[in-house]
This record gives C-alpha cells, sequence and structure tokens, in this order.
C-alpha cells in the first residue's frame, strides 16, 4: 500500500471522490436551475461580452451606478421582491446624454422582462425590438435609481444576462456547465464502482466453480463466456437499458451481467493451477471439505488478482455507462457526464460553437478513467511482482 | 468431431442463442406492439382481429418457429414507425456500416501492425514511448469524444468535411462525382474509428513481437546469417500471425458496437443508427432485425477468422486429441 501514495491516480480518485460528495453544494445554485443565457461562455473567455449581473435597490440604498463596458446585455428582468405594497415610486434608467427613463413603478409584486411585449410598449418601443438593447446601447456610466417617494421594506431586483458565466459557461438551458460537471462525477463513480464490484463478484463466484468444480460445469461456464464475448455488447446494452428502465442501479446490473467474463477466466486458470498444489492434496488427504478448501485456502489466493482486475474493470463500465448515456438511453433527469455530451451533439452546441460544453465532460471521463487504469497496474504488479521486473 | 463440425456448430450456437435473446429482449419490451399502432378507441374485436394479423395469438413456441423461419429467410416484417418493409430499410443500410467497418479495421490493423514492429525494433526509442502512450490514450477515451472534437474541429469550426449524413442532399450526378461525395462523407468517420483503434493493436503487437524476438529461434536463424528482413518477415512476422488473428477476432464485438456510436455521431445512414432509433422509438421489428444483422455479421466473421487461422497455423486443423 505504500507505493500507492506515490501514483498520481490515486490523488486524481481522491481529489475526484472529494469533489463528488461534495458535489452540488460547491455551487450557490442547484445544478438543474438556469441561471445565465443560454451557451453562455465561460467567465474568462470573451471579455466584450457582459457577465451576468444582478443589481439590488432599497429604499435605504435607492440607487446604483453601472459602469458598462460591454455590449448590449442578452436580457434583462425586473421584479420587486418583499413587501413593498403601492409606493408611488418608480425605477429610473439614467443613460449617458438622454434624459432619465421611467422603467417600472414599484409595486409590490410587479416583475417584467425585457422580452415581454406590455413591458416595451410601456418604455415606448416597437413591439419587436430588443428591450436590453435599446437600454444599454453603448458603454459608459448608467444610473439605476428609485424616484423620491415614502419608505417601504422590499427591494427591486434588477437582472442583466450576460454573455458568459461561470468557470465553464453555460449549456443550451442556461444551466451552470461548471455545476453540472461536478455532479456528473458522482454517476461515472458510482456505476463504475458498483459494475465493477458485482462483475468481480460473479466472476469469482463462477471462476472459483468452473475451475474447483470441473466437468461440465466447467464445460458450460466456458462455453457461455466463448458465447457472451462474440455477442457483440453494445445492442443488447442497448435493448436492456430501454427495456428495464433508465436508472442508475439497473444500469450498473446490466453492465455487470456483461462484464464478468474476464475475471471468471483469470479466476478459473489461477484455481486450476492450484488445485493440484501438494498442500491443497494434502488438505484433501487430511479430509477438509471442498467448501473449506475454496472458503479458506484457494479464494484467499485470488485476492490480489481480484483487486486488480476489478480496478481495471471500473474504466469499461464508466466507458460503457458513458457511452450508453451519449446515445441518449439514460434518465433525462439524471446528469452525468455522457448525458452532458448527448445534449451537446442534439441540443445544438456545434452550432453555437460551445466547445466549453463538449472537452470538460470528455476529458473528464478519460482521466477518471486513467486514473483507474493507473491505480490498478499498481495494484497488479503488487499482486505479481514480476510483471514489475518485465516493464524496465 | 471435425474441426470444421466444430467450428461451425460452435457458430450456429451463437446464432440460435442471438436468436432466442432477440425474440425474448424484444417482446419483454414495454408496450404490447398492438397498442403502439392502434388508436386506444378500437373496439375488442378489432383488436382481436390486429393481434391475429401479428400472429400474436398464437402460442409462444409456435410464435418463436415463427419468428426463426422468418428471420433466417431474412423478412423482417414491416416497421412500426415507417411502415415499410425493413428489409428494404436495413438494404440500402448495409453496404455503408460494411464500408466503415471495413476500411477503419483494415487501416487501424495495417497502420497498428507496422509501428508495432518498428517499436519492437527499435526499443527504447521515442517512437516505442509514442506508441505505448497512444496505446493507454485509446483504452481510455471515449470514442464518441474523440469523434465530436474531431467533428467540432475539422467539420464546424474548419469546415472541411461535412457536418452529417453519408450523402450530400441531394447527391451529386455522375458516377464519379457520386463516389467523392461518398468517400468525403466517409473520410472522418474512418480516420476517427483509424485513430481510436491503432494503438491498441501497435502496443499489442510490439508486445507479441519483444516476446518472440527474444526466442531461441530468433537467435539460431540470426546465428545462421539470414538476412534481418527475412528473419523479420518470415520468421518473427510469421509466428505472430495466427495470434494477430485471434486478436482480429476478438475485436469485432468491439468494432460492430462501435458502429452505433459512430454512425449516430456523424448521422450516417447505416445499421447503427438505425438500431438507435428503433430502439428509442420501440420498433420492435426493426430493433430485431438490426441486432440480427450486427450479431450476424460478427458471427460471420468470426467463422472467416476461423477460416485463415487453419490456413496460417496447420496445427488448429488436428484434433486436440491427436496432438
Amino acid at each position: 500500500m505504500k507505493g500507492l501514495a506515490r501514483r498520481w491516480g490515486f490523488w486524481c480518485l481522491v481529489v475526484l471522490t472529494i469533489a463528488a460528495i461534495l458535489g452540488e453544494r460547491l455551487f450557490a445554485a442547484s445544478p438543474g436551475d438556469q441561471v445565465a443565457a443560454p451557451f453562455s461562455k465561460p467567465i474568462w473567455l470573451g471579455r466584450y461580452l457582459p457577465p451576468t449581473m444582478e443589481l439590488r435597490l432599497t429604499a435605504d440604498s435607492p440607487s446604483a451606478t453601472l459602469d458598462w463596458r460591454y455590449s448590449p446585455p442578452s436580457g434583462l428582468s425586473l421584479r420587486v421582491e418583499g413587501p413593498a405594497g403601492e409606493t408611488g415610486r418608480f425605477v429610473e434608467l439614467v443613460r449617458p446624454g438622454s434624459p432619465p427613463l421611467r422603467l417600472a413603478p414599484v409595486r409590490e409584486g410587479f416583475a417584467a422582462d425585457g422580452r415581454d411585449i406590455a413591458f416595451k410598449r410601456s418604455l415606448g418601443l416597437p413591439p419587436f425590438k430588443d428591450a436590453s438593447a435599446h437600454l444599454f446601447p453603448e458603454r459608459g456610466e448608467y444610473v439605476l435609481s428609485l424616484t423620491d417617494g415614502p419608505s417601504f421594506e422590499g427591494s427591486v431586483v434588477v437582472r442583466l444576462e450576460g454573455g458568459r458565466y461561470g468557470l465553464l459557461g453555460t449549456d443550451q438551458r442556461g444551466r451552470d456547465a461548471a455545476a453540472l460537471f461536478v455532479t456528473g462525477i458522482r454517476v461515472s463513480l458510482i456505476v463504475g464502482l458498483f459494475a465493477a464490484l458485482l462483475a468481480t463478484l460473479l466472476g469469482t463466484s463462477l471462476g472459483l466453480a468452473a475451475g474447483y468444480l470441473g466437468g461440465w460445469v466447467d464445460a458450460v461456464l466456458m462455453r457461455t463466456v466463448d458465447l457472451l464475448l462474440s455477442i457483440p455488447l453494445l445492442p443488447v446494452l442497448m435493448a436492456l437499458a430501454a427495456l428495464w428502465g433508465r436508472g442508475l442501479w439497473q444500469l450498473a446490473l446490466i453492465l455487470s451481467v456483461f462484464s464478468w467474463m474476464g475475471t471468471a477466466r483469470t479466476v478459473r486458470s489461477l484455481i486450476l493451477s492450484l488445485r493440484d498444489a501438494p498442500y491443497i492434496e494434502g488438505l484433501r488427504g487430511l479430509g477438509a471439505s471442498s467448501g473449506y478448501i475454496l472458503r479458506r485456502h484457494l479464494l484467499p489466493e485470488t485476492f490480489p488478482v481480484l483487486l486488480a482486475t476489478m480496478t481495471l474493470g471500473v474504466p469499461g463500465a464508466i466507458l460503457s455507462e458513458a457511452g450508453l448515456s451519449f446515445l441518449g438511453l439514460s434518465d433525462p433527469r439524471v446528469i452525468s457526464w455522457g448525458r452532458m455530451l448527448h445534449e451537446a451533439h442534439s441540443f445544438g452546441a456545434f452550432a453555437a460553437g460551445a466547445w466549453w460544453l463538449l472537452i470538460p465532460p470528455g476529458t473528464g471521463i478519460s482521466i477518471l478513467c486513467l486514473a483507474f487504469l493507473d491505480v490498478g497496474k499498481h495494484l497488479e504488479e503488487t499482486a505479481d511482482p514480476r510483471l514489475r521486473r518485465a516493464r524496465t | 468431431m471435425s474441426y470444421w463440425a466444430r467450428r461451425v456448430s460452435g457458430a450456429a450456437l451463437v446464432l440460435g442463442m442471438v436468436l432466442a435473446l432477440n425474440f425474448a429482449l424484444f417482446r419483454m419490451m414495454p408496450g404490447d406492439p398492438v397498442t403502439s399502432v392502434m388508436d386506444p378507441d378500437f373496439s375488442p374485436e378489432a383488436r382481436e382481429r390486429l393481434r391475429q394479423v401479428y400472429g400474436l395469438d398464437r402460442p409462444l413456441y409456435a410464435q418463436f418457429a415463427l419468428y426463426v423461419k422468418s428471420t433466417l429467410s431474412f423478412d423482417f416484417g414491416v416497421s412500426f414507425l415507417t411502415g415499410r418493409p425493413v428489409a428494404d430499410e436495413l438494404r440500402s443500410r448495409v453496404p455503408n456500416t460494411a464500408a466503415l467497418l471495413g476500411t477503419s479495421l483494415l487501416l487501424s490493423a495495417s497502420l497498428g501492425t507496422w509501428l508495432g514492429m518498428k517499436a519492437a525494433l527499435r526499443r527504447g526509442s521515442l517512437l516505442e514511448r509514442c506508441v505505448l502512450w497512444s496505446g493507454a490514450l485509446s483504452f481510455s477515451f471515449p470514442s464518441f469524444f474523440v469523434q465530436l472534437v474531431l467533428l467540432m474541429a475539422l467539420a464546424s469550426a474548419l469546415p472541411l468535411f461535412p457536418l452529417r449524413g453519408s450523402l450530400s442532399v441531394p447527391p451529386p450526378e455522375g458516377g464519379w462525382g457520386f463516389a467523392l461525395d461518398y468517400v468525403h462523407h466517409l473520410a472522418l468517420p474512418v480516420l476517427s474509428l483509424t485513430l481510436l483503434g491503432f494503438g491498441g493493436w501497435a502496443i499489442y503487437v510490439r508486445n507479441l513481437a519483444v516476446k518472440v524476438m527474444g526466442e531461441d529461434f530468433i537467435l539460431m536463424a540470426r546465428a545462421r546469417g539470414l538476412p534481418r528482413r527475412r528473419i523479420l518477415l518470415g520468421h518473427v512476422f510469421r509466428t505472430m500471425l495466427p495470434t494477430l488473428l485471434t486478436l482480429l477476432l476478438m475485436s469485432l464485438p468491439g468494432v460492430v458496437s462501435g458502429a452505433v456510436i459512430t454512425e449516430t455521431v456523424f448521422s450516417l445512414h447505416g445499421v447503427g443508427r438505425f438500431l438507435l432509433e428503433a430502439v428509442t422509438g420501440h420498433d420492435y421489428p426493426a430493433a430485431g432485425a438490426a441486432f440480427f444483422l450486427l450479431s450476424l455479421l460478427t458471427v460471420a466473421c468470426n467463422l472467416l477468422a476461423d477460416l485463415l487461422y487453419s490456413v496460417v497455423d496447420p496445427r488448429v486443423r488436428l484434433d486436440r486429441s491427436a496432438r
């Protein structure tokens, strides 16, 4: 276990697991919420695009100055929060070089959006013109303020939708891609680990049975292995995923049912080489039962190898899950990396040139797989030191 | 039993399993086939008649026998979604899938073998390290991700290749223009599959070649003063050939699975995407037929590989007991 700390894959897995456990708690909004305009760029890209801004005007601080250095915002919304009643006040916008413009009355429950036709008409705009482009036509200093009037307790929230948001931008529904990315780790980890664990259990028990019992059990099991290995896997998985439902656990179960063959072969050959070893023969001569020999002597022998095959089996399960989700055969409510790529492919990320929806989930899958391969290789070398010498 | 009887009966067994699986799977799918084609307001008599038309009133074993018979004669019934015979739909798609998989498999296998041999000859060189890395990367990069990136870079951002489809709409007139357009549309999918595939081949060939080159008979051949080229081709490569064929055989199911994803990414007119559309649209006859065809392709290639194997390695034709 000492050498494990020197592997990059181990630390990579530790970091990703922590991120998976923390999950959406790292973000203010839930990953399913719309936070900004669709296909917003990452915040560090495109300085000419405005970020999303939210201004809050109250009776105590009735005005806010906006140093606007960007192209017009992609959207504008305004709403009155909290108990305000009928104040008789108005929200005013002072633009550079033009008289103040009354935007909206401060009235309890009032809400308006830049796309509303009624709102545009109240501003005297033609119904087909973009309100935000009209209100913020150029760079300069804008002042939003409340006109004088009686005091009130609520607040007026003015929100300017930007063209960039967060670390990784937003997707076609305006969700935070960084939050989606972090939430997606969990799905890959759960499905990968659970499927690999189940497949190892299945493969071990069947491999033990085939290797130790021999005879027709061995023949039947090995024929089944050959059969399963010669059927194209993905079509079967697709049919099963469509049939058994698309939940995470069902998916892991389906994947494990079709990936135990390698483990079974490994365990079988190991048992075959051990079965006739003198110490096993000795045990048999002492009258030990088959169950006892299997449980206390043969099974422990396979443990180091099993740990390695299990770890090396995780990437396969992760890739299969991602592939199925990419084909759109996963639960649409569950956010996963494959699902993100599916949505990027089918909902116009290409037309928008939104590469930030493509690169993070894809590299995420690859890095996770490489990390598991790295740790698996280490475990394999620990189980069989001959591999280490052969490597140099 | 002779070698061939064993091989053929094995293939028939796989095919039988596929048929049974097919029959069971698509009948367990949610939704009765009848309910998907008819109005819920139909009278019970009409419903019963429809069940008769589809043969759903007969016992299960009779349905299965009928299913096997019609499937083996390539009569796949009528698609629920399009209302056209499935066989017609598939006929136009099979050549596309075969062209995609055949070309990319050939390219990646030959490129991988060449690079792997080179790497084995130059141990410790930069080339060898590159081969080892490309192998590790190709195992852990999801195929659709690489393809999406290629598509975005070489078709969307830099429009060198078409974004989707197997042919332009409308297809160009004339034989040459048509062929050129087809190749143009196929180039990026084949390129991506080759990129994804060659690394695994190269790493395998390299490992195998290193092992074979350490054998005594290679040392002997060198001691006899045979030319280097002859040792490589006649001794090293000849010894590896059967194993390489097995590798080809083992990689086929995965390659066929890759067709579904590749055809989805590039919106190609092929069997794989047909299968996906059928599965998501609960189109049982179509899904069953596509699945059967993909399995048949795998089984047929398996048999072909066995045939080649027996040619390049005469030992396998002998009975196990005689050996």
